[in-house]
């Protein structure tokens, strides 16, 4: 399905996208670009690059509530709190973050146990990928084509949507999308429209952003090689201060931690983003620390995303968006030390 | 669908203080729910998370064996010397009638086929006994000792206030059916038994060893498996041991401990390489840790 909205009425489509359920699209905020809830259908930009948090929130939200409770003599009284989502649409998703929500499918989705959480919201959001306009320069941390990633990628997207001089060219992928755009009641698009969309598409797959050859089982086993190589992680993570914003801006982060808020008797048993950077993730009530060392917690997220993710859901769990690295506040950048990590 | 976030109700319906030091107590829980209890199917050597609302849940081992049905029961040492165990501390403080959560069971299980036809030797040290206690329970039981060789019991603590299930170990030395060798590093004036490290105790007594206390009944180390947990020390001395003995890392098979809080493969915070211990483990053979990275 091949639908067209004129940029003029942007704010009517944004408009019908909201009566559909809880939207999610980019805003400009003080300093960066956001995803967020949108209230007002004219704050929704589409001239952005990309946002500075990714959009994994709409399924993984930082903060969930699972059980309220209120405490009684000799126990508590408790809910799960439900699981219950309405019909939602997240507009103006790059594909490096489309693609971000297939390999966190694999993890909250797989191994044999599904998580009812991400299951629900992702079963009940469509997706409406954005890719990058090949006219724009790729932002230098940027780095999705090593990672297989092009910029007009579909992987991911339920609807991707295009910008062609004054029009949004929108075709729908997947049945999700098709429903969606079919409830929109939007005009046709033309075939020379068509055209132009396909065109854009080819043009996405030339090269853009950093490169660097990297092969899922070469770059995982070369971790696993140089793991004791002490030298190379301490020199890597010689100036991180541990600080785990590289973890919270990541589309393929998803550690978290469970613990209980109680304010007089009442309370819920929440969970929250947490990261592997920081020291008291595998502190044990022993004492004991597995990884107390910040070149040790350092070593285990690359090593996380490019060796362990490899050997349990066969890919690498980066998308190359270029978050952590323009996030950093010591300008580690990862993409260099796998390219350092690949010629050790 | 289930969700795997939220507990299922039991009440503490007997606590036992295990040791002198009054740290280890071991809480026998029944399910609210006739239903819950159906679906918690476990084998020995598996987990659970206790759940205290408004203090949070820890991961803990299965004492009970799946043999022993109406209830649950769980070894739980109050942590706490260098941070705070707040869940363990509010389970310590815990009366008979209270009311907690379980979620599991959670982890892989002592690997009981593999087990079957060979001769076992369990080697515990301190209250890390627990997983082994459901084991041996299991192994013992009439429908199923027949499945397996001769069984050794090698069990340690430091003194003789600090062995757990004390009964049970009573009872265990007077059955014929398997070889007790209980030890502790030092004894006092009542202590009648043997004193001695536990890797000690192996070298002497376990299968393939030629000890001066071996006889002809002491089984070769050829279709033997030791099946081993304890703190740390322990272990580091304990398996050179059993290669001495000539067992193969196969055949020597350890539980690990990482921090957790799902214990269900997804918090992200127990993989010792690309494994979660809480969900690819606990339990794993030398040869298959000699895979992975020593991060634990």
């Amino acid at each position: 399905m091949f639908k067209k909205v004129t940029l003029e009425k942007r704010i009517d489509f944004v408009s019908a996208l909201m009566e559909k359920g809880p939207l999610f699209a980019p805003v400009k905020g003080e300093k960066d670009f956001e995803f967020q809830r949108i209230t007002d259908p004219s704050v929704v930009t589409l001239d952005f690059y990309n946002t500075s948090m990714s959009p994994k929130f709409v399924f993984f939200p930082q903060s969930e509530d699972l059980i309220r409770y209120r405490l009684v003599k000799n126990g508590a009284e408790s809910a799960p709190v439900p699981i219950d989502t309405p019909p939602s649409v997240i507009l103006g998703v790059r594909p490096c973050d489309a693609k971000s929500f297939e390999i966190m499918d694999r993890h909250f989705l797989g191994a044999g146990v599904i998580d009812p959480y991400w299951k629900e919201r992702r079963d009940k959001t469509t997706v409406i990928g954005y890719p990058f306009d090949p006219r724009t320069q790729p932002d230098p941390a940027d780095f999705y084509n090593a990672l297989g990633i092009r910029a007009a990628d579909t992987a991911g997207s339920d609807v991707l949507m295009i910008r062609r001089d004054g029009d949004l060219l929108l075709k729908s992928l997947t049945e999700k999308g098709s429903g969606l755009l079919t409830d929109l009641a939007l005009s046709d698009g033309s075939a020379d429209d068509e055209r132009a969309f396909e065109e854009i598409l080819r043009e996405g797959n030339d090269l853009r952003s950093r490169f660097l050859e990297i092969q899922d089982s070469e770059i995982a086993g070369k971790l696993s090689r140089i793991f004791e190589d002490k030298d190379f992680w301490e020199k890597t993570a010689e100036a991180c201060i541990g600080c785990g914003i590289c973890t919270f801006v990541c589309p393929t982060c998803y550690c978290f931690d469970i613990s209980d808020e109680t304010l007089f008797n009442e309370g819920m048993r929440k969970r929250f983003w947490d990261a592997c950077m920081f020291t008291d993730f595998t502190l044990e009530a022993s004492g004991h620390n597995p990884r107390p060392k910040i070149f040790q917690r350092y070593r285990q997220k690359v090593c996380h995303k490019y060796a362990y993710h490899v050997g349990k859901y066969g890919c690498i769990s980066c998308v190359g968006c270029g978050r952590c690295t323009r996030a950093c506040p010591v300008n580690i950048d990862i993409f260099s030390v796998i390219e350092k990590a690949l010629k050790r | 669908m289930q969700n795997p976030y939220i507990p299922m109700p039991v009440e503490v319906v007997k606590i036992v203080t295990e040791v002198d030091s009054k740290d280890i107590k071991t809480f026998r829980l029944a399910f609210v729910n006739k239903e819950d209890e159906e679906r918690f199917r476990y084998l020995p050597g598996q987990f659970a998370e206790l759940s205290i609302l408004g203090k949070g849940e820890c991961p803990i081992g299965i004492a009970s064996s799946p043999t022993e049905t109406g209830y649950i029961e769980f070894t739980v040492q109050r942590a706490g010397t260098l941070v705070a165990g707040m869940v363990t501390t509010a389970l310590h403080d815990l009366d008979v009638g209270a009311r907690i959560g379980v979620r599991g069971p959670l982890g892989n299980a002592w690997p009981l086929e593999y087990l079957e036809g060979k001769d076992v030797v369990v080697v515990g040290g301190g209250f890390a006994f627990t997983t082994l206690r459901s084991l041996i329970h299991y192994m013992l039981h009439e429908k199923n000792r027949s499945r397996f060789g001769d069984i050794s019991v090698i069990y340690g603590a430091r003194t003789p206030g600090l062995l757990c299930y004390k009964d049970e170990l009573t009872a265990w030395e007077c059955r014929k059916d398997l070889r007790m060798f209980v030890t502790v590093d030092k004894g006092d004036d009542a202590w009648k038994g043997r004193t001695g490290f536990v890797p000690a105790v192996c070298r002497e007594v376990a299968p393939g060893a030629d000890g001066p206390t071996c006889s002809e009944f002491t089984p070769s180390a050829e279709n033997a498996v030791a099946v081993i947990c304890g703190p740390p020390i322990m272990i580091r001395y304990t398996l050179p041991v059993f290669f001495e003995l000539g067992f193969s890392k196969e055949n020597i098979i350890t539980s690990l401990e990482m921090r957790m809080k799902c214990g269900i493969g997804k918090c992200g915070r127990c993989n010792v390489g690309e494994k979660y211990v809480c969900k690819d483990g606990p339990i794993f053979s030398v040869a298959e840790l000699d895979k992975l990275t020593r991060e634990y």
